[in-house]
């Protein structure tokens, strides 16, 4: 396989789902065919541009999942599955990366707020904000205000991202942006939320820089952020 | 779900009809059809129950020989009779072939055993002996014993056997029902190497709602330890039955074999 081909079936397996030559795909009667670790592993022997794999093969069809999970077409276990890919490839990358001249786009520090135990959502969230380029600290959930503001502070992360399933829970983010605030801090992060009960409007009233509806809008606020 | 697709049975008067007919044409339709439904293996019982052994030896050579145009997948080769199973796994050709089936009696396992581990065939393993079948769960768990024995006897690894715990109808006796779950949790507790397997209709049989009966049971059944029924793949709504318990089970990830199947609809 060339490269042209290795990127092409990457992306492929992408959308497929498929992390390991096993596994099923999207599709019918695509166990045995090499999938993301198998064909990742050729681009490391074969000296590929990691960078190209990270755009080419990564970054455009996580959106062409995107486009299809907002659709309707794929459902949450597909999209897993597709996130699952793009983690896994840039596990196997993360050494070559920064070699191909791939510069991380920012610490970003994630975690569901304190009282909170829904973590699906915010995973979801971590792998594509990795595959996206970022440098994620994932702190898992039920993360206790001060432990959050420690890791931003002690991190320099320029990213927060803040989860809440709960109605009861969600009011923590707005103690957490009060106390960055407090600290002197609030300028360094742009704050990102996101869950269930959370919205635009819950964003603006406590002071949020954006409200995220999804993984795939989150990554789409961050371009934006970027500018 | 390894399904074993149960249609082209002699029982059945239209597949009676097939073989005395010797319609390929007909023969070779049904089998695609399971397949095209997710069939992994095509069950073959070509008993009519008119004309002798022989009779069914060479309606046996007939529909194997068929089948093997028909479809790539593996047949069951399904008979009480041993001679017949050979005749059948002799014209499968070297293709992979289950057998079907064995008892814990004697003359049973002496003569289909061998069979198992010359041609190196899976074989299903009726968890009953010669007086019949047991109505406790131990004593369809000694019936086990004794084919695991057997198993040992004519090397034929664990791995290769699909016990049937055996299902009879729960109008009879309402016990039923959970005499053969209890067996397969049982089975699979002793003998984790083998896999399970049984037919399911008979459990509603002499009631109303069959249906919802052998779909619910199909469900516990795989809660219980089931690898594989010998079931209609073209019944829809047991196949979905089947996909939802196994997805349920977490033997489907990321829900692939459910989601596809509900999009084709």
């Amino acid at each position: 396989m060339n490269e042209q081909e290795i990127i092409e079936k990457i992306a492929f397996n992408v959308i497929q789902g498929r992390v390991t030559e096993e596994d099923e795909g999207y599709d019918e009667g695509l166990e045995g065919q090499p999938a993301v670790a198998e064909l990742v592993q050729m681009v490391i022997e074969q000296r590929i541009d990691a960078k190209k794999v990270v755009v080419n093969a990564l970054t455009g069809s996580m959106e062409t999942v995107g486009d299809k999970f907002d659709k309707g077409e794929y459902l949450i276990p597909d999209m897993l599955a597709s996130a699952e890919c793009v983690g896994a490839a840039m596990d196997l990358l993360g050494p070559h990366l920064a070699d191909a001249g791939v510069q991380s786009k920012g610490k970003f520090v994630l975690a569901t707020v304190a009282g909170d135990l829904h973590d699906i959502g915010k995973n979801i969230v971590g792998i594509m904000l990795k595959g996206a380029g970022f440098d994620v600290l994932d702190l898992g959930n039920d993360v206790s205000s001060e432990r959050i503001v420690a890791q931003v502070k002690d991190t320099g992360a320029r990213y927060l991202g803040l989860s809440a399933l709960l109605t009861t829970t969600m009011r923590e983010m707005g103690a957490i942006i009060k106390t960055l605030d407090e600290e002197g801090m609030r300028s360094q992060v742009q704050v990102l939320i996101g869950g269930a009960p959370t919205s635009q409007s819950f964003a603006d009233e406590i002071g949020a820089d954006a409200y995220c509806r999804d993984a795939f809008h989150a990554i789409d606020i961050l371009k934006q952020m970027a500018g | 779900m390894i399904v074993i697709a149960e249609k082209i049975n002699a029982t059945r008067s239209a597949v009676r009809e097939i073989i005395e007919q010797r319609d390929e044409g007909r023969l070779e339709d049904l089998a695609q059809r399971q397949v095209a439904a997710g069939a992994a293996y095509i069950d073959v019982n070509v008993g009519t129950g008119n004309g002798t052994r022989q009779d069914e030896i060479e309606s046996m050579q007939w529909a194997v020989s068929r089948l093997l145009d028909a479809t790539d997948k593996p047949l069951c080769i399904d008979s009480a009779d041993a001679a017949v199973l050979e005749a059948g796994l002799a014209a499968m050709g070297g293709r992979p072939a289950m057998i079907n089936s064995t008892k814990a009696d004697v003359k049973y396992l002496s003569t289909v055993m061998p069979l198992a581990q010359r041609y190196e065939a899976p074989v299903v393993a009726l968890a009953m002996d010669g007086q019949g079948i047991p109505g406790t769960v131990e004593g369809r768990l000694n019936a086990c014993r004794a084919i695991a024995g057997a198993c040992r006897d004519y090397q034929v690894p664990l791995a290769s056997v699909f016990f049937d715990p055996l299902v009879l109808p729960v109008a009879t006796d309402a016990g039923q029902g959970k005499v053969t779950l209890n067996t397969l949790a049982a089975i699979k507790a002793e003998f984790p190497e083998a896999r399970t397997v049984m037919g399911l209709s008979n459990i509603s049989f002499g009631l109303p709602g069959r249906p919802m009966l052998n779909a619910a049971f199909l469900q516990m059944a795989i809660y219980a330890g089931l690898d594989a029924a010998i079931m209609d793949p073209l019944n829809a709504d047991m196949m979905q039955a089947a996909r939802t318990g196994d997805a349920l089970m977490g033997k489907d990830r990321h829900f692939r074999k459910y989601s596809r199947a509900l999009r084709r609809q």
